[in-house]
């Protein structure tokens, strides 16, 4: 998918765990692994909201679209 | 008052109590085909003469996919008492479902040489897997649609 999920940067950048940030931002890790290992298909406005909060970024820093290869 | 838990319930049944019936009456099928054939004796049909043996072949081939269907349709029902309703194993059952409607109507085609009667059989069968086909294809999308709610985060 050309949408890349950059937490996993976001999060060593502001060293916050996974556990955390998931109680943080009141999603299950299940969850939030999904998110960080790229295999979810759409993130809700409000999920965005409170990753930028937590996180003290914009939501381009966490998200970033690379076109496809082969393309 | 009733409840989803008890129509479930019902449905379960009902196929467990259909899939005896048609074993029953396989060991019918003979007599059955036999009464018809000399009730019957002035049906309209390309081919005239008896209709025993292939009558009695449509209906063993019928039963066939009958009990594969209710066997299929038992599973759906399992699953769909557990909770798993939106997978790509339903829409597999459905499908075979499908499959075996259009498979019971092929031998209801060709007896229709014998007596055209069968043809209404025929298109019944066809027609109702055909509903079943479009059941799946609206199964298929609402698995994609689950998937996709599954993984929004």
């Amino acid at each position: 998918m050309p949408i890349i999920v950059n937490l996993d940067v976001m999060m060593a950048k502001r060293k916050i765990s996974s556990n955390e940030l998931a109680k943080r931002i009141d999603i299950t890790p299940a969850n939030l692994s999904i998110l960080k290992t790229g295999k979810a298909k759409a993130v809700r406005f409000s999920t965005l909201d409170k990753l930028c909060e937590v996180l003290k970024c914009q939501p381009g820093d966490i998200l970033e679209w690379r076109e496809e290869e082969g393309e | 008052m009733w409840t989803k838990q008890q129509s479930l319930r019902l449905s379960i049944n009902v196929v467990r109590i259909l899939k005896l019936f048609i074993l029953v009456l396989c060991f019918c099928v003979p007599v059955m085909a036999r009464w018809y054939d000399t009730t019957d004796t002035d049906g309209i049909g390309l081919i005239q003469g008896s209709v025993f043996l292939p009558l009695t072949i449509c209906l063993y081939a019928a039963a066939v996919c009958g009990e594969v269907c209710l066997w299929l349709l038992g599973k759906l029902l399992e699953n769909i008492g557990k909770g798993i309703v939106f997978t790509a194993e339903n829409c597999q059952y459905l499908r075979f479902i499908s499959w075996c409607c259009f498979a019971a109507a092929i031998p209801f085609t060709i007896l229709g040489c014998w007596r055209f009667l069968s043809f209404v059989i025929a298109m019944a069968a066809g027609f109702f897997g055909l509903i079943l086909h479009v059941l799946k294809n609206v199964f298929d999308k609402a698995v994609e649609l689950q998937d996709e709610n599954d993984y929004t985060i």
